[in-house]
């Protein structure tokens, strides 16, 4: 389908118009005008270049963030665990002393008389 | 090609998919991060990708911004060009597409501008007449891709496959928007007419 068929003799291009436009939107004429748009497109080429060395240089940081943070989360794992380790025999040992017969347990369970019951308990402490 | 200067500073027209034969040897060495190649890349094609850009957004200082993106983008992304493509007809496509983002920046910015703040346009110290000044304002009210389409088609001669591979819609789509836009024109442009 061409122009003609989809607009109709009174739509096809009106040159007047058409000259009017050109005039609006022509490029500048100037040729150091187009020296200096090339001058700003390298430049922000080369901020860009800049901007993607400083975002490398992050990306490094970055990386070696990363890796400290492993580290220190292994360090911090392991003295976790070390404490725990550590609380859990004391409450062991605890309960082991604390589940020791006493004298006055001895004395009930007839092994030895009240009296060096009484006695026993007095020197222990 | 030789080049042939025009009244209106315009450069020469050639079809997009046109490639100058040593172009594809500028490309492989903007690939390989040769500099100097991508600058000659940007002399050849900034005049052409300034007139993608200017039919669509509605001044000059949009324009040059859309070009300088559309640059920026092209410059990241050589790598996936492929070096047997025309390159006017890719980086063309990418200045589009900035073109329109700087389009719809501004329709936010101005939304969000008190009318007092609101910048003059740039005005052309060429354009004069009340005919002009009319189309000029008629120019702003069309939608964007109404604009492009007439500017592209009517003033740099591009072929309706052509602007719809460069603003990405369907052959028929440039052919209606192309239509509206003209009816629009002639429509906002009738009374100046019947009062010249």
């Amino acid at each position: 389908m061409t122009d003609q068929e989809m607009t109709g003799p009174a739509l096809v291009r009106d040159d007047e118009v058409t000259n009017h436009l050109r005039a609006i939107v022509a490029p500048p004429a100037d040729d150091s005008y187009w020296a200096g748009l090339e001058r700003r497109i390298l430049a922000r080429l080369e901020r860009g270049q800049d901007e993607g060395r400083w975002w490398a240089l992050s990306e490094r940081a970055y990386q070696f963030g990363r890796l400290a943070a492993g580290l220190t989360l292994i360090v911090a794992g392991s003295v976790f665990l070390r404490e725990r380790a550590l609380e859990r025999r004391m409450a062991y040992e605890t309960v082991i002393e604390s589940a020791a017969p006493t004298p006055q347990v001895f004395a009930r369970r007839g092994l030895v008389p009240d009296r060096q019951a009484t006695l026993r308990a007095v020197t222990d402490h | 090609m030789t080049a042939v200067a025009l009244p209106w500073g315009q450069a020469p027209r050639r079809a997009v998919t046109e490639r100058p034969a040593d172009e594809r040897g500028l490309v492989l060495a903007a690939q390989r991060g040769e500099r100097a190649a991508f600058s000659e890349l940007v002399r050849r094609h900034q005049r052409r990708a300034y007139v993608v850009a200017r039919s669509i957004v509605i001044n000059h200082e949009d324009a040059e911004d859309a070009v300088q993106d559309g640059f920026l983008h092209a410059f990241k992304a050589i790598d996936r060009f492929l070096p047997d493509q025309a390159f006017g007809a890719w980086l063309h496509r990418i200045v589009a597409n900035a073109a329109l983002d700087v389009t719809r920046r501004r329709k936010v910015r101005d939304a969000d501008e008190l009318p007092e703040t609101v910048a003059s346009p740039f005005r052309d110290p060429a354009e004069g007449g009340e005919l002009r000044q009319r189309l000029t304002e008629a120019l702003d009210t069309l939608p964007p891709r109404q604009r492009s389409v007439i500017v592209l088609h009517d003033v740099e001669g591009y072929k309706h496959a052509e602007i719809g591979k460069l603003l990405d819609i369907p052959e028929g789509t440039a052919r209606s928007d192309l239509h509206y836009a003209r009816s629009h024109l002639r429509q906002v442009l009738g009374a100046v007419r019947s009062g010249l």
